[in-house]
């Protein structure tokens, strides 16, 4: 399915890619069923159109107009370009996170489960200075209020969002996550002692090669302290009196990531190759010249069809990669957790009513245009 | 008369399914069977009610991960979820519902296509309207020195994007390559102009026949151009019209309108500030696509400073045509002049400026020709 409607976006210069979305975010919500009931996902393409076209309009403005602004005080003021794209970053900051909070809410007011809408409170722009802040505190505290931060943006999210007429809430604290932070920081701490030994010896060697080790294992503790804080903030989270627990295993995560993204890669690099061999092929062919290196020289540059075959497998070769991704990662990490979140109090949902539908006209259009790459 | 046994019809075992009525987050197990004479679903309700569905009302959910099962709505009641896993249910709902999977009717065609097409009337309108405005106000009021600095920026980003590895493309230079082109410079008059910033030229190791001007006084010219010129002549008289450029403050223009540009083409082709977007202000930059106004300013200014030094203009027409006999009229600065239907008028111009003349010398000697055009060696 994925293969097939990759080839569609393709072919349509990436107009199909809204049909896409919405069909496989059918395809995952039905297959998460909670007490056995499936999720349902109601967006409409066109809605998802229609909202891109309106984000296009208001930020080919922002984009084209600041961006030259920017541009020309950068130039006349800094004598260099850097203070306009720093300037034109940071702008893009707010609008990012004010486009996350948006395409949630549009997500959620789409999603159904045993017939009742999700939905959440407008709040985008409170959320993009809150955000804002919040990680400014968190880096600017060098990762100590990175609890704080994840535990208030979350509280901010759950608290305006509702089941049917049920709202829920985010209890706990941050403190409750500060252990999860602690292989990070132990990290962060090894890598400086190390780093400011070899800094000392001037050792240059020494210090890359540490930072060099240090990603994985900055990956990897990242992977735990978001599992864990998932399950932190999972069994801390309430809806009356219907609540949650999950048994998310961040080893089990971590293993699923590696794994799938190892295989896909593999799997996509055979791909490429036998593509790339196949293009040879081809363009020796078509040149009637002895399949060498010695008549390399022979070859004239490829026709239009040929050029045209090249570029199919070009884009096939992502396609590939995007469809194994779904297969190897995306949908075993939904799986776990799914599988692993319980809700506890159900009884309580039998007095659960309807909401209002939320029209929500530009749908995650600021998402799309910003090109906000969640997995789907 | 003995009578035939009547057997009772048979009934069909209950089957149960799950139905939400899309008021209330309640389960409902409600016994469901197909009636296949009036053509309905008929749903039992623990309540004693019963709902009729027609068979032609019944849609399913498409995309469903678990293919056994349906789930099945109404277009009398569209929030209504029926859960069907009884297999035999199953078969014959899908035998018996035949519009069971066709889509809602499309609501809201129209401003869908209203608003694309404010879209591409927005984008239009940046790009090719306000942008270009904006940038040619900007242009006239950018200080000298960010002028340079924009300049330095543009000729890295081309060095880098023209580059076939990922060295970024090298300069020529020589001695005698260096003193050469510094003569030429003086002898056109190119240092003595009036103007916030020196002149520079350099030459970019490309086999590209080209030339541009950049912003802050840059002018670049590349190997291929030198290769082709048969006399210091021609290439002065290029030096002259890409001077002409520069004193217009014309590329300068160029640039902040692809600064402006950029991003609205990178947001449309989902390629935020990507590589494409900056092979496309290169592009911009060297094929330099001025206003025909623009390109007969540069042309006089050149032909003047020319004429001023006693250097035949009329060699910018023979370059002119050598390039168009040489390359047809789409590779490289002959497209670029192409691109402008008054090309034959500009040949005539330059040559005519040059029939007037007097007296007429080369511009450099042939030894520092000979050095010139072995810069790259």
């Amino acid at each position: 399915m994925a293969m097939g409607m990759g080839i569609l976006s393709v072919l349509t210069l990436g107009f199909y890619r809204f049909w896409m979305k919405t069909r496989l975010r059918r395809y995952y919500w039905s297959s998460i069923k909670p007490g056995g009931h499936p999720l349902e996902y109601v967006g409409d393409p066109l809605e998802k159109l229609l909202g891109f076209f309106i984000a296009v309009v208001i930020l080919a403005f922002y984009i084209g107009i600041v961006n030259l602004i920017l541009m020309f005080v950068s130039f006349s003021l800094f004598d260099g370009n850097t203070a306009a794209y720093i300037a034109s970053f940071v702008g893009v900051i707010p609008l990012w996170f004010y486009a996350r909070y948006r395409a949630r809410r549009y997500v959620l007011a789409r999603t159904r489960w045993r017939g009742i809408r999700f939905g959440v409170d407008p709040g985008a722009w409170g959320y993009a200075w809150r955000a804002l802040v919040y990680w400014a505190l968190a880096l600017g505290s060098g990762t100590l209020l990175w609890p704080l931060m994840t535990h208030r943006l979350e509280k901010f999210r759950i608290d305006r969002t509702w089941y049917g007429d049920r709202q829920l809430h985010q209890g706990g604290s941050a403190r409750d996550l500060v252990k999860g932070m602690v292989p990070i920081w132990l990290t962060l701490i090894v890598i400086g002692l190390v780093v400011g030994n070899a800094y000392n010896l001037e050792d240059v060697e020494a210090a890359l090669g540490t930072l060099l080790l240090a990603v994985p294992v900055l990956a990897i503790s990242w992977g735990w302290y978001s599992v864990r804080s998932f399950r932190v903030l999972a069994a801390t989270k309430t809806a009356g009196t219907i609540g949650f627990r999950s048994a998310a295993r961040a080893p089990r995560v971590i293993g699923i990531y590696l794994f799938g993204y190892g295989l896909a890669s593999i799997l996509t690099g055979i791909a490429a190759i036998a593509a790339s061999l196949l293009f040879a092929a081809l363009l020796f062919a078509s040149n009637d010249a002895q399949f060498s290196l010695d008549d390399l020289d022979n070859l004239s540059a490829p026709g239009l069809a040929l050029q045209a075959v090249g570029f199919a497998i070009y884009f096939l070769v992502f396609v590939i990669w995007a469809a194994l991704r779904h297969i190897l990662v995306t949908l075993p990490i939904w799986r776990h957790y799914a599988e692993t979140l319980e809700i506890t109090g159900a009884q309580s949902l039998l007095g659960i009513q309807q909401r209002d539908r939320d029209e929500h006209r530009e749908a995650e259009g600021f998402a799309e245009a910003l090109d906000l790459g969640a997995a789907i | 008369m003995i009578w035939p046994v009547s057997t009772p019809p048979e009934e069909p075992p209950q089957v149960f399914c799950d139905l939400f009525d899309g008021r209330s987050a309640a389960i409902r197990r409600v016994s469901v069977r197909v009636d296949g004479a009036a053509e309905t679903l008929v749903l039992a309700l623990p309540e004693g009610e019963t709902l009729n569905w027609p068979l032609s009302s019944l849609r399913t959910v498409p995309d469903q991960a678990d293919e056994t099962r349906l789930v099945v709505t109404t277009t009398t009641r569209a929030l209504a979820r029926l859960e069907v896993a009884d297999k035999g249910l199953v078969e014959s709902i899908r035998k018996g519902a035949r519009a069971l999977k066709s889509k809602p009717p499309v609501r809201g065609r129209a401003r869908v296509f209203g608003w694309a097409g404010a879209a591409v009337a927005s984008v239009f309108v940046i790009v090719f309207v306000l942008v270009p405005v904006m940038a040619d106000q900007l242009a006239r009021v950018l200080p000298p020195a960010g002028e340079e600095a924009l300049g330095t920026a543009t000729l890295e980003q081309i060095q880098t994007a023209l580059s076939e590895d990922f060295v970024p493309l090298d300069f020529c230079t020589s001695q005698d390559g260096d003193a050469a082109m510094d003569l030429m410079l003086e002898r056109i008059g190119g240092k003595a102009l009036d103007l916030p910033y020196p002149i520079t030229v350099s030459v970019l190791d490309h086999p590209m026949v080209n030339a541009f001007a950049l912003p802050g006084g840059q002018v670049v010219f590349f190997r291929g151009m030198l290769d082709t010129a048969d006399n210091p002549d021609e290439i002065a008289a290029v030096l002259a019209h890409e001077i002409g450029h520069v004193a217009a403050r014309d590329p300068t223009r160029i640039a902040l309108r692809s600064a402006g540009s950029l991003g609205v083409l990178g947001l449309l082709f989902g390629d935020f500030a990507g590589g494409a977007v900056v092979l496309f202000l290169v592009e911009q930059m060297i094929q330099a696509d001025y206003s025909r106004e623009a390109e007969a300013a540069a042309d006089a200014y050149g032909i003047a400073l020319l004429q001023a030094a006693d250097v035949d203009p009329g060699a910018l027409g023979d370059l002119f045509q050598k390039l168009l006999d040489e390359f047809g009229d789409a590779t490289g600065i002959a497209a670029h002049f192409m691109s402008h239907p008054a090309l034959g008028d500009r040949i005539e111009t330059a040559r005519a400026a040059g029939e007037g003349m007097a007296r007429t010398r080369q511009v450099i000697p042939d030894a520092d020709w000979a050095a010139l055009k072995a810069i790259c060696d």
